[in-house]
């Protein structure tokens, strides 16, 4: 044949036209499985939801389904609870609220954001907050789910991209989530105080501190770290729960005066600061 | 027959695994339970026999200058094909697989066929070796992933096999060391079968 492999005409042409058929399979894969990756990475975040509701259910399906039964996606905009309805402003529509998890470190710029899913049935009220941070190698992150006066921990489950297996990805294991159960993020004061990973064990009775993990000092530093910083930022909606949860247990003792009443309804609308009614 | 031999070779007498001692290092971070073994055995069943495939049905147009490059762009395509359609269908596996699947580019079986059968061989034939080289791999990492979930976490698959009797699993097996003394005992047995492998 005339055509000379080896010239660098040929082979100029033949790895052109290798790319672009390559580029061009590869293109075609990446965009018409995107959907269902993105699906699945959603679906991963519910069921984390769920879990941290104790509702991981027996499957990522049941978890997804429950999911979208039960929970009302959320943003705190300035301060105020608001759900997040789809175009027909009747179901919820959680995209929004799931897209935020992606980049949760960039929100603490707009803080006037925040995502937040809530749990309500039988009286029962949850609300779940998402937090990210870092640990030894690589990111982790986190859903914290509160009780209804915005200061107990009812669960937590964490993930993590890379910790070391058997030290730092203990976090990720049942027995260390368990402990932040009860655990709570504002002190007797009212101060938020967040939840501490302390190395040698928890001061037995705090309310405020879990075990840290054994050989992975680093990792657990980086969840206290994420606890505080990630929890901090809800901080004044966290206070506007408490105040309400405050006002119903006294209107159940039937002893507020209407002042007091007012003061907390206006906590609990528009005050985003620290209010301290707790104290009174 | 010569064509059968392409795949049942690899299955025997000449492993890549046991006896050209390839792929070890996915071999052992893989091998943990059975599901991702054998996701992963059949993600490099599927990478192995298309790279040959491919490469054998170019073998006459490829400027030998560049061969090893092209043998790199098709490898890796086929591996982010793999890698992409996991993610979509098998969300789980992948995660638990993570960088081992990109890790296919580096197996060394894959390129080492394409190098030594594909480019001198016609496409059907070369296909079977793919295959039969894929599936050598598989075996193995199946019969270690076999034995370390058994004891490692008492299940097979996920579902409870000893565990129900008070078996506590054993975490050693989870470990890395063992996948290497597993393949160590599985090159044992597979020599003391085939004589002329032992070396005086």
């Amino acid at each position: 044949m005339a055509i000379n492999k080896n010239s660098n005409a040929y082979i100029i042409m033949y790895t052109v036209v290798m790319v672009v058929v390559v580029a061009t399979l590869l293109t075609f894969a990446a965009t018409s499985l995107k959907d269902r990756q993105n699906a699945n990475a959603e679906n991963e975040k519910k069921s984390a939801i769920m879990a941290a509701l104790g509702m991981a259910g027996g499957s990522t399906e049941q978890a997804v389904k429950d999911f979208d039964e039960m929970i009302v996606p959320a943003l705190i905009v300035d301060g105020v609870f608001t759900p997040q309805y789809d175009e027909t402003g009747e179901a919820y529509d959680a995209k929004p609220v799931l897209d935020k998890l992606a980049d949760l470190k960039g929100l603490a710029a707009a803080e006037n954001e925040l995502p937040i899913f809530k749990y309500e049935k039988d009286d029962a009220v949850r609300y779940v907050i998402p937090v990210s941070g870092k640990g030894l190698w690589d990111s982790i992150w986190g859903y914290i789910a509160l009780k209804e006066d915005g200061n107990t921990i009812a669960g937590a489950v964490f993930g993590h991209k890379g910790e070391t297996p058997g030290l730092g990805a203990e976090i990720a294991t049942p027995a260390h989530q368990s402990e932040y159960v009860d655990q709570q993020l504002f002190d007797d004061n009212g101060n938020f105080v967040s939840v501490k990973l302390v190395k040698g064990g928890a001061t037995p009775g705090s309310k405020h501190e879990v075990d840290a993990i054994t050989g992975g000092t680093k990792t657990s530093d980086g969840v206290t770290l994420m606890l505080k910083n990630g929890l901090s930022k809800y901080e004044g909606f966290l206070r506007t729960l408490s105040a309400t949860a405050a006002e119903d247990t006294t209107l159940a003792d039937d002893a507020v005066s209407e002042p007091a009443l007012d003061e907390a309804f206006d906590a609990e609308t528009i005050d985003v600061k620290p209010t301290n009614v707790e104290e009174e | 027959m010569k064509l059968n031999s392409n795949i049942t070779a690899p299955l025997g007498g000449n492993n890549p695994v046991v006896v050209q001692i390839l792929g070890i290092c996915s071999a052992l971070a893989v091998t943990v339970k059975l599901e991702p073994a054998v996701v992963m055995g059949l993600s490099v069943i599927f990478v192995t026999a298309f790279a040959n495939l491919v490469m054998s049905l170019l073998r006459n147009g490829i400027p030998s200058r560049i061969r090893i490059i092209v043998q790199l762009v098709v490898i890796a395509t086929l591996v982010i094909l793999v890698d992409q359609v996991l993610r979509a269908f098998a969300y789980d596996v992948s995660k638990q697989l993570s960088v081992y699947v990109g890790l296919i580019i580096t197996n060394c079986i894959v390129m080492g066929r394409v190098e030594a059968y594909a480019l001198g061989h016609k496409p059907w034939e070369s296909l079977l070796d793919g295959i039969g080289n894929g599936l050598g791999y598989a075996l193995i990492l199946v019969i270690v992933a076999f034995f370390r979930e058994l004891f490692g976490s008492g299940t097979l698959f996920g579902i409870d096999i000893i565990a129900r009797f008070g078996y506590v699993g054993n975490s050693l097996m989870l470990f890395p060391p063992m996948a290497l003394i597993i393949v160590g005992c599985i090159i044992w047995v597979h020599r003391s079968f085939n004589k002329d492998l032992q070396e005086k």
